[in-house]
C-alpha cells in the first residue's frame, strides 16, 4: 500500500521542460535515495510534492487522496514534511519559535488569540530530549549554534507533528563524520515508526547505506528506480550519467 | 575590583538581559541609556526634571512615536516604507478638508485621515507585492506622489480651523495628560501584544528573519506583507491626525523628514534594519531618548544643528553595541 | 528594616517637591526664529542680540532646521515654557502653528510678541491669545515702494509689460507684497500692463525659468518685481543671459547681501530692503518698556527702504546702517 502516489508529473518553466513524467512511489517505513546531477529536477520534483511550485500535469496522492490542490500549509497539516539544504530558519529567533512557525499554539486572552509560549518551550524542549539532540541553550537565536545543532533544529520542525512522510534534501553534505551518522540513524528511526523517507543526496555511500530503493532523475524523467541490495555503485553511476566514462566516474564516487 | 567580582557583576547583567529580553521583548542597553541620559540631563538644567517638562517631552513625541511603530513593523519583516513622512501631510490635509471644506463631523474625518493613510499602504503594498518591485523604490514614489498630492489639494496652503471635537484630540487634557500623549501610549501598548505575542506578529519577524522559511511553514508572504504596508500607512495616517490636531490645520509640509526619524527611533531601540528583530516598547525608548536628548539640548538653548548631530551619533553609538553585543554572544555560546 | 523605609520615604519626598517645585531665575526673554538658515532671519537674530545687550536683558535664541518644520517649532516652543521666560518673542512658521503653545504662555501671564507679524489676528482672537504686540515691516508697504521705484524711473505715462513673480503660493508674506506691487502700479501708471503674475515658490531656478517663458512671449518686457531677492537674482540671470541686461528694471524684496552684492554689480536694479535687524533691535527695546511698565501698542512697523546703486554710492541715508 502505498503512502504517497507521484503520477506523470511534468513541469516547465516558460519553454525549459524541467520535468517530464515522473512516476514514483513511496511506501511507509520505506526510504528511497533521490539521486540525479544537477539539474535533473531534483528540487523541482519536491517543490511540487511541498507545494512550492504548482505541476504541469499529473498527480500526487497522499494516502489517496490529491494533494496537488491543497496550499503548501495545508500539506504540512497532512503530514508531508520537508528538510531543506539551507535549513529554512529563521536564525534570530529562539528554538521553539522556528519549530513552531505557522502554527503556533494560541491561548485566548480576553478573547484574544495570543501565542502560548509556555507551551511552545515546552512540547520544543520535549521534542529536542526525545531526538536526542544536545542544544546549549533553548531561549537564544539558533542563529548561535554549530551546524550540526542548527540541523537538529530544523529536524525536530520537520518530526514534531507527526509527519507522515518526511523528505530531507543533502542533510548529510555539510556534517562531520559523527553527524552523519547520527543523521543516518535518525532515518533509520523515521523507518521504524512507519514515516516514507525521500533522501536527497549526492553522496552515494550514504544512499547505498540507509535506502531501500533508489530513483535516478536524468534530465527530467526517472531512468531508473533500483532496489537498493541488489544496486551496486556503478549502475547508480551510470544511470546518472548516461554514458561518457563510467568507469572512472565510478571508481570516483566509490571513494565516496 | 577583583576578576570574580567582574565575571560576578557580569553575571547578574547577563540575567537582566534575558529577563528584560524575554520577559519585556526590550533590550536592556536602551532602558540603561535612557535612564542616564535622563539623569544628566536633569543635572545639567534645572527646568528638567518636572512633572511639566516629562509631559512636554511625551507631547512632542508622539507624533514620531506613533510613526516609529509603523516603522519598527515594516523593518521587521524586512520591509522598508519611506512614504510615512508624506502620508503624514497628505492625511492630515485630507482630515481637515474634509472637515473644514466638506463640513463633514469629525468621526468621518477622523476615518478620512486614517483612511487616507491605509490607502496609501495599500497602494505601496500591492505594487510591492505584486508588481515585485523593491520597497525602497516605491515607497520613494510614493513619498513624492503624496506630498505632491498634499499641496495639490490643500493648493499650497495650510487649512485651518478644525471642529472642537476633532481638535481635542490634539490639544484635549484630560486629567493633565495630553491626548496625544494618551493616544501613543494606548497604540504602542496594543501593537506591542501584537508583535511579541500574537501570530501575525511571530509570522511578521518571522518573514523579515527568513523569508523562504516563513513561506514554506505556510505563512502566505505576499498576503501579510501587503497587510503590513496598509498597517503602516494607517498609522501614519494617525500620525498626521495627531499633528495636524496639535497645530489646528492640515498643513501639506507636515512630516517633511519624519520617515527618517522614525526608522533611527526603531533602530536605536533595537529593531534589526534587515528585518527579524523588533520591539515596540524597544521603539518608544528609542524615540524617547531621542526626545529627551532634544529636550535637554532645547532647555540648554543648545542650537538645533547641534541636536541633529547627537542623534546621528546616538544612532551610530546604538548599532555599533548591539553589534559589539552580538558577537560576544556568538563567541560564548 | 525600619530605618531603610525611612530614608526611602524621605528621598522620594524630596524627589517629588523638586519636580513639583519652579526654580526662580533672574528675568529672561525667549526668543524663537524659524531657521537661521535664511540671512534675514539670521540679521534678526542679530539685532535682538545686540538690542538684548544694549538694554541688558537676559535671553536665549532658538530655532528650527527649515522654515515648514511646523510641529518642530510648537515642541521647542513648549519646550522654552519651561525655562519660565517673562516674554516670549515668536516667528511663527504659520499662523496657526505656535497657537497651543501661545495659549499657555498667555494663560501663565508671559508676554507674547509676534515678531516679523506672522500671527493672525482674528485667528489669535478666537484662539483667545493676548498678544502684547506685533512688529515687523508692512508687506504691502513694500510692494508699493518697489511701484513707486519702478515709476521713479520710467515715467508715470511709460506703456510696456511687467512680470510679477509672486513667492510660495498662499503664503502671506508673498501676496501682500505682490498686491502692494500691483495696485500700486495701477494707480500710479496705468500704462503698464502685468501681462503674468506667476508663483516662483521662493525659488532662484523657478523664477529664472518663469522669466525666459515670459521673455519669450513679451520680449518687450520693461519691468520685473519679484517677491523677494532670491527670485529676483533668478530672474536677474535669465534676462542677462537672454542678452537684455541694462533694458529691464528688475526688483527684488529683502535688501540681503546677495542681494546689494548684485545691486553693486550692475545687475539686480533695486531690492525693497526689509530691515530685519531693525525689526530685532527694535522688538526687544519695546518688550523691554512692554515688561517694565506694563503695556506697549498694539502694531510696530519698521520701514523699509528701496536700494539702489546710488542709494548705496551715496551712503547718506541713515537707515542704511541696519542693512545687513
Amino acid at each position: 500500500m502505498s503512502l504517497l502516489k507521484v503520477s506523470g508529473i511534468e513541469k516547465g518553466f516558460g519553454s525549459v521542460s524541467v520535468l517530464r513524467g515522473i512516476d514514483m512511489t513511496l511506501g511507509p517505513g520505506e526510504v528511497i535515495g533521490l539521486v540525479g546531477d544537477n539539474g535533473a529536477g531534483k528540487s523541482t520534483l519536491m517543490k511540487i510534492i511541498t507545494g512550492m511550485y504548482q505541476a504541469d500535469s499529473g498527480s500526487i496522492t497522499l494516502e489517496g487522496d490529491n494533494l496537488l490542490d491543497l496550499t503548501p500549509g495545508a500539506r504540512r497539516d497532512r503530514g508531508v514534511e520537508m528538510i531543506y539544504q539551507d535549513l529554512a530558519l529563521a536564525k534570530q529567533q529562539d528554538v521553539a519559535s522556528n519549530i513552531f512557525l505557522g502554527r503556533e499554539p494560541t491561548r485566548r486572552v480576553l478573547g484574544i488569540p495570543l501565542v502560548d509560549r509556555r507551551k511552545m518551550k515546552r512540547d520544543a524542549q520535549i521534542m529536542v530530549d526525545q531526538l536526542g539532540a544536545r542544544l546549549p541553550d533553548l531561549t537564544r537565536p539558533v542563529g548561535l549554534f554549530s551546524g550540526g545543532q542548527q540541523q537538529s533544529v530544523a529536524i525536530a520542525r520537520a518530526l514534531t507533528f507527526d509527519p507522515k512522510i518526511v523528505i530531507m534534501d543533502e542533510p548529510t553534505a555539510a556534517l562531520a563524520v559523527r553527524e552523519v551518522q547520527s543523521v543516518l540513524g535518525l532515518i533509520h528511526q523515521l523507518k521504524s515508526r512507519g514515516i516514507g523517507v525521500i533522501l536527497i543526496s549526492h553522496r552515494l555511500n550514504d544512499v547505498l547505506a540507509v535506502t531501500d530503493r533508489i530513483v535516478v532523475l536524468r534530465q527530467g524523467r526517472a531512468v531508473a528506480n533500483f532496489v537498493t541490495n541488489d544496486t551496486k555503485m556503478p549502475d547508480i553511476v551510470s544511470a546518472i550519467v548516461g554514458g561518457g566514462d563510467i568507469a572512472a566516474a565510478a571508481a570516483h564516487e566509490a571513494k565516496g | 575590583m577583583t576578576r570574580e567580582h567582574r565575571e560576578r557583576l557580569f553575571g547578574i547583567w547577563t540575567r537582566l538581559q534575558k529577563k528584560a529580553n524575554e520577559q519585556l521583548h526590550v533590550r536592556l542597553e536602551s532602558v540603561v541609556v535612557l535612564i542616564g541620559l535622563v539623569l544628566i540631563m536633569a543635572g545639567l538644567s534645572p527646568y528638567f526634571w518636572s512633572v511639566s517638562n516629562f509631559m512636554n517631552i511625551l507631547l512632542a513625541t508622539s507624533t514620531i512615536g506613533v510613526l516609529a511603530i509603523a516603522a519598527t513593523f515594516v523593518l521587521s519583516s524586512g520591509g522598508l516604507d519611506l512614504s510615512i513622512g508624506s502620508i503624514v501631510g497628505l492625511s492630515g490635509v485630507v482630515g481637515a478638508s474634509v472637515a473644514v471644506n466638506l463640513g463633514m463631523s469629525t468621526p468621518v474625518a477622523v476615518l478620512a485621515t486614517i483612511g487616507s493613510g491605509a490607502l496609501a499602504g495599500l497602494i505601496n503594498g500591492w505594487i510591492i507585492t505584486r508588481g515585485f518591485v523593491p520597497a525602497f523604490i516605491v515607497t520613494l514614489g510614493m513619498l513624492g506622489v503624496a506630498r505632491g498630492l498634499a499641496l495639490v489639494i490643500s493648493d499650497g496652503r495650510v487649512i485651518y480651523g478644525l471642529p472642537d471635537w476633532m481638535l481635542f484630540l490634539g490639544q484635549g487634557r484630560p486629567y493633565g495628560i495630553p491626548m496625544p500623549v494618551l493616544i501613543l501610549v494606548s497604540v504602542a501598548f496594543i501593537m506591542h501584544i501584537v508583535l511579541a505575542y500574537t501570530r501575525y506578529g511571530r509570522h511578521t519577524l518571522a518573514i523579515g528573519d527568513n523569508e523562504n522559511a516563513a513561506r514554506t511553514a505556510g505563512i502566505n508572504v505576499g498576503l501579510h506583507r501587503l497587510s503590513l504596508y496598509v498597517l503602516s500607512g494607517g498609522l501614519a495616517g494617525l500620525a498626521g491626525l495627531l499633528f495636524a490636531t496639535r497645530i489646528n490645520s492640515g498643513d501639506p509640509t507636515a512630516g517633511i523628514t519624519y520617515e527618517l526619524t522614525a526608522i533611527t527611533a526603531a533602530i536605536i531601540g533595537g529593531t534589526n534594519l534587515f528585518g527579524g528583530r523588533g520591539s515596540i516598547l524597544g521603539t518608544m525608548i528609542g524615540a524617547l531618548i531621542m526626545g529627551v536628548l532634544q529636550n535637554g539640548l532645547n532647555l540648554l538653548a543648545v542650537q538645533s544643528y547641534y541636536q541633529q548631530m547627537a542623534i546621528g551619533g546616538v544612532l551610530v553609538l546604538a548599532v555599533f553595541i548591539d553589534q559589539f553585543q552580538h558577537r560576544q554572544e556568538e563567541a560564548r555560546v | 528594616m525600619f530605618k531603610k523605609s525611612k530614608y526611602r520615604a524621605a528621598g522620594v519626598m524630596v524627589l517629588m517637591s523638586v519636580m513639583f517645585t519652579l526654580p526662580t531665575r533672574a528675568d529672561e526673554y525667549g526668543i524663537l526664529m524659524k531657521t537661521l538658515a535664511n540671512p534675514y532671519w539670521g540679521a534678526m537674530a542679530d539685532g535682538v542680540k545686540a538690542g538684548a545687550e544694549s538694554a541688558g536683558v537676559d535671553y536665549y535664541i532658538q530655532a528650527v532646521e527649515s522654515d515648514q518644520a511646523a510641529e518642530s517649532q510648537l515642541n521647542v516652543c513648549n519646550t522654552m515654557l519651561e525655562r519660565r521666560p517673562v516674554a516670549m518673542i515668536t516667528a511663527a512658521i504659520n499662523s496657526t502653528n505656535l497657537l497651543p503653545c501661545l495659549k499657555s504662555a498667555t494663560e501663565r501671564g508671559i508676554k507674547v510678541v509676534d515678531l516679523d507679524v506672522n500671527l493672525d489676528p482674528a485667528i489669535l482672537a478666537s484662539a483667545g491669545i493676548e498678544i502684547t504686540f506685533s512688529i515687523g515691516s508692512d508687506n504691502v508697504l513694500a510692494g508699493a515702494q518697489g511701484a513707486q521705484y519702478l515709476v521713479s524711473r520710467l515715467g508715470s505715462d511709460a506703456t510696456g509689460p511687467v512680470l510679477v513673480i509672486e513667492g510660495l503660493s498662499g503664503n502671506v508674506t508673498g501676496e501682500k507684497r505682490a498686491a502692494g506691487f500691483v495696485n500700486k502700479l495701477a494707480e500710479l501708471a496705468p500704462g503698464l500692463e502685468v501681462v503674468a503674475s506667476l508663483p516662483g515658490d521662493w525659488d532662484r531656478g523657478k523664477a529664472a525659468n518663469i522669466t525666459n517663458d515670459i521673455m519669450m512671449r513679451n520680449p518687450d518686457l520693461v519691468g520685473i518685481f519679484a517677491a523677494n531677492d532670491g527670485m529676483a537674482l533668478g530672474a536677474v540671470e535669465s534676462v542677462f543671459a537672454a542678452g537684455k541686461g541694462g533694458e529691464v528694471i528688475i526688483i527684488g524684496v529683502d535688501g540681503n547681501s546677495d542681494a546689494i552684492k548684485s545691486i553693486n554689480r550692475g545687475r539686480l536694479t533695486a531690492s525693497v530692503a526689509q530691515l530685519p535687524y531693525l525689526v530685532g533691535r527694535k522688538a526687544i527695546e519695546k518688550v523691554k518698556t512692554a515688561v517694565t511698565f506694563g503695556s506697549a501698542e498694539g502694531k510696530f512697523v519698521v520701514p523699509t527702504l528701496v536700494l539702489t546703486k546710488d542709494l548705496i554710492d551715496t551712503g547718506t541715508e541713515p537707515l542704511l546702517e541696519f542693512v545687513k
